[in-house]
């Protein structure tokens, strides 16, 4: 690809401008050129096949690979994985080249075929390659070793790559989820940390459920969690290290604490200080634990979050009478309202590409999930009904993971959906679930 | 409480039963009547439609004379005023006639001006059975007395055509002023290009507005080629910004409709170089995935042998 000139809107202009004024097209209709526009959206056909097992005991491990690339793949929306019992050809061999012909026959337009290996030292060795089946041309491929109880994280990373080279953007499939697990009858929830992968597997419990947690967070090094905890006082701002379980307060405040979240560079902690009736935003500093206040005003200021580069902040606030999303700068300041329609705005999050805030709307007995740009403008409802609340983006900042409760006697679920609109999916998990929070990638 | 019982109350009161029954009659008949489900028409797959060159040069033809001619709405300069009204008004000038034509002749004219231009076509001798199958409309408003008959003979184009005769009288008249000017309108024009508006799109030509939509409908090879590709055009992209994305590409085909070699890629615009060329690559995929287009008209080879394109994602979201 490296000899496609990419030219700015400028350029590319002046010299198409240029050519037409000195030599013209060569095609006989000097009007311009045929424009294609797709009239919808329609997913990609891809054909995904068996991984081959390197040995007869890597069947298992071969196909739970090839299982999860095409769960994640379609589950993205943007390809659709094709039936294998459609297949024509059956890849015994990835090192020989696929015939192509038969692929093109079932409409696929990309190729995977991967192989399973055990080696002599009990590691797993997984190989893919991703084929464009129109040209015949080899896209993209790679090999990796690791212990075998490590194939689904594999997967993910395979199912990334794939994903990258026929978008051009970066995945989202190797990433974790840390969500509240609710278990129980709903008058006596049972609320618990957990962690998943982004697919609903591998959960874990971080907490015992014995103290009503809330708003867990990542730190960008995804090795910590900051979250709010009820314990036996006010609620407080803890941080969890995931690898050794240990867990801290942060910092010593008088009133409660709550709504925080990392700044992107992982040093600092964002949160809401209660100071009587009113709620004020605060960052401290992990290392010097030094506290700077950011707003004081005579309103609830909370659920604040960085915009990528650090350099501003989105925040809830009811200064102005009922709660909107305002925008000021990291170090405080002069804050700009930027949501005006009608209905309340909360919970907002900066997007992990900067170009959108995804926000919770209140209105007309309707909860709904929406991305507005940072200026306010281009506001865009994604999902609407009862109760939809919380949003997160996917690390590539092309999906917002959110919950949905019903009410009444059932419990919230979690459910992403494309910042199209498109696409909404239900997220597997083992009983309720509220306040996700996704992951950066994690390779 | 027994049936018999029952029964006895509702005679007491028979207002009460025939209210009853006459509710329940109703009830029952919405059930039926309102429960039916819409017939579900299925979806039908895209086509793509071989259409020969013949066709299509000819309405182009027609279309750029018509354009050419725009400027000479002479003719309808003779009406004067009345060619701003043209654009709009010429139904609602014909309605107001129907309600008024026999009292006043003098409408007429005002209408038939704009007509008139099949009226000077008489020297050509072609358009005088078109005129005559148009005015049937207005001749029927002039004998609304003969209405009955017209309807009763379905000879009544031939009356028609005869009350066509009685016409060319006025517009003769009305030629004493305008003669020389509508001779050099007709001396002026195409034959060829007044055979061919003068069939498709005479209202609009006499009308004097311009015959755009008309190309814009005209299903062309392009058309079919584009519809093809677009099959297989599937670019996964779900961002807010897929309008900002373009690809210009350039397409060589062999005379059987196959690709005859890579097409090219001239240039990709976008805020994003790796997506802009992930689109550039999947562009490519779908022109050479959907190929042969054998349906290109091999005798115009030469105008698609070469195929500058542009690809979007415009109407994507």
């Amino acid at each position: 690809m490296s000899k496609v000139p990419f030219v700015t809107r400028r350029r590319f202009m002046i010299a198409t401008g240029s050519a037409v004024a000195g030599l013209g097209f060569r095609s006989a209709w000097a009007q311009g050129r045929l424009k294609i526009d797709p009239d919808n959206f329609q997913p990609m056909p891809i054909a995904i096949s068996n991984f081959v097992a390197g040995s007869p005991a890597d069947g298992d491990a071969g196909a739970g690979i090839t299982g999860v690339i095409t769960n994640n793949l379609k589950r993205s929306g943007l390809f659709a994985p094709i039936d294998q019992a459609a297949f024509i050809e059956h890849i015994t061999n990835i090192d020989v080249s696929p015939q192509f012909a038969s692929w093109k026959q079932i409409n696929a337009q990309a190729l995977v075929t991967g192989r399973a290996t055990r080696q002599g030292d009990g590691r797993l060795k997984v190989e893919f390659r991703l084929w464009d089946v129109g040209s015949g041309q080899y896209l993209t491929g790679q090999q990796y070793v690791t212990s075998p109880d490590y194939w689904r994280r594999i997967a993910h990373i395979i199912s990334d790559q794939i994903y990258e080279r026929l978008t051009g953007e970066k995945g989202y499939f190797d990433t974790r989820i840390v969500f509240i697990d609710e278990s129980g009858a709903a008058e006596r929830r049972v609320k618990r940390l957990a962690l998943m992968d982004q697919d609903g597997y591998n959960v874990r419990y971080l907490t015992k459920g014995s103290d009503l947690v809330l708003t867990p967070r990542f730190s960008p090094s995804t090795q910590e969690i900051t979250y709010m905890e009820f314990g036996q006082g006010d609620p407080r701002v803890y941080l969890y290290n995931i690898e050794t379980g240990q867990r801290e307060i942060v910092g010593n405040f008088p009133g409660m604490s709550f709504a925080p979240r990392f700044a992107p560079d992982g040093q600092r902690i964002i949160m809401s200080l209660q100071q009587g009736g009113n709620a004020n935003l605060f960052v401290m500093d992990l290392r010097s634990k030094s506290t700077t206040r950011l707003t004081d005003t005579p309103a609830i200021d909370t659920a604040p979050s960085y915009a990528p580069d650090g350099s501003r902040i989105c925040f809830e606030s009811d200064r102005g009478g009922k709660p909107q999303i305002y925008v000021m700068a990291a170090t405080g300041g002069p804050a700009q309202r930027i949501s005006f329609g009608d209905g309340t705005y909360s919970t907002p999050v900066w997007s992990p590409r900067g170009d959108y805030i995804a926000f919770t709307k209140q209105g007309g007995g309707q909860f709904a999930i929406g991305i507005m740009k940072p200026d306010g403008s281009g506001e865009r409802i994604l999902t609407s009904g009862w109760h939809n609340e919380g949003p997160t983006f996917a690390p590539n900042g092309r999906v917002v993971m959110f919950f949905r409760d019903p009410g009444g006697n059932s419990g919230p679920s979690l459910f992403t959906v494309d910042v199209s609109g498109r696409n909404e999916q239900r997220v597997p998990t083992p009983g309720y679930a509220s306040d996700p929070a996704w992951s950066p990638l994690l390779s | 409480m027994t049936a018999k019982d029952l029964f006895q109350r509702l005679r007491e009161r028979k207002g009460t039963a025939l209210s009853v029954a006459l509710h329940l009659l109703v009830l029952g008949w919405g059930l039926v009547s309102f429960s039916t489900r819409s017939v579900e028409a299925p979806q039908e797959d895209v086509i793509p439609v071989d259409i020969s060159m013949d066709n299509t040069s000819k309405m182009t033809a027609g279309i750029k004379s018509g354009k050419k001619e725009n400027p000479k709405p002479l003719v309808d300069k003779v009406a004067e005023a009345k060619p701003v009204d043209d654009a709009v008004g010429k139904i609602d000038k014909k309605d107001v006639v129907t309600s008024t034509s026999t009292p006043d002749p003098p409408p007429k004219p005002a209408e038939k001006p704009v007509e008139k231009k099949p009226d000077p076509p008489k020297p050509v001798p072609k358009e005088v059975p078109k005129k005559a199958e148009k005015k049937p409309d207005e001749k029927g408003d002039d004998p609304i007395a003969d209405a009955l008959k017209a309807d009763k003979k379905k000879p009544t184009p031939k009356q028609e055509t005869k009350a066509a005769p009685p016409q060319p009288p006025k517009p003769k008249q009305e030629r004493v002023f305008d003669q020389s000017k509508i001779a050099a309108l007709l001396d002026k024009r195409d034959p060829a290009h007044q055979a061919v508006t003068g069939d498709v799109i005479n209202p609009n030509a006499a009308l004097g507005t311009r015959t755009g939509n008309a190309n814009a409908m005209v299903a062309t090879w392009q058309g079919a080629f584009v519809s093809a590709v677009k099959r297989c055009f599937n670019f996964p992209y779900n961002g807010q910004d897929a309008d900002q994305f373009e690809v210009d590409m350039d397409i060589q085909l062999r005379r059987d409709g196959t690709v005859a070699s890579t097409p090219v890629i001239v240039a990709v615009r976008g805020p994003s170089k790796s997506v802009g060329n992930a689109m550039a690559e999947s562009a490519r995929r779908a022109v050479e995935q959907c190929q042969a287009y054998a349906f290109l008209p091999k005798d115009q080879y030469d105008t698609w042998k070469y195929i500058p394109m542009t690809f979007g994602l415009k109407d994507m979201l």
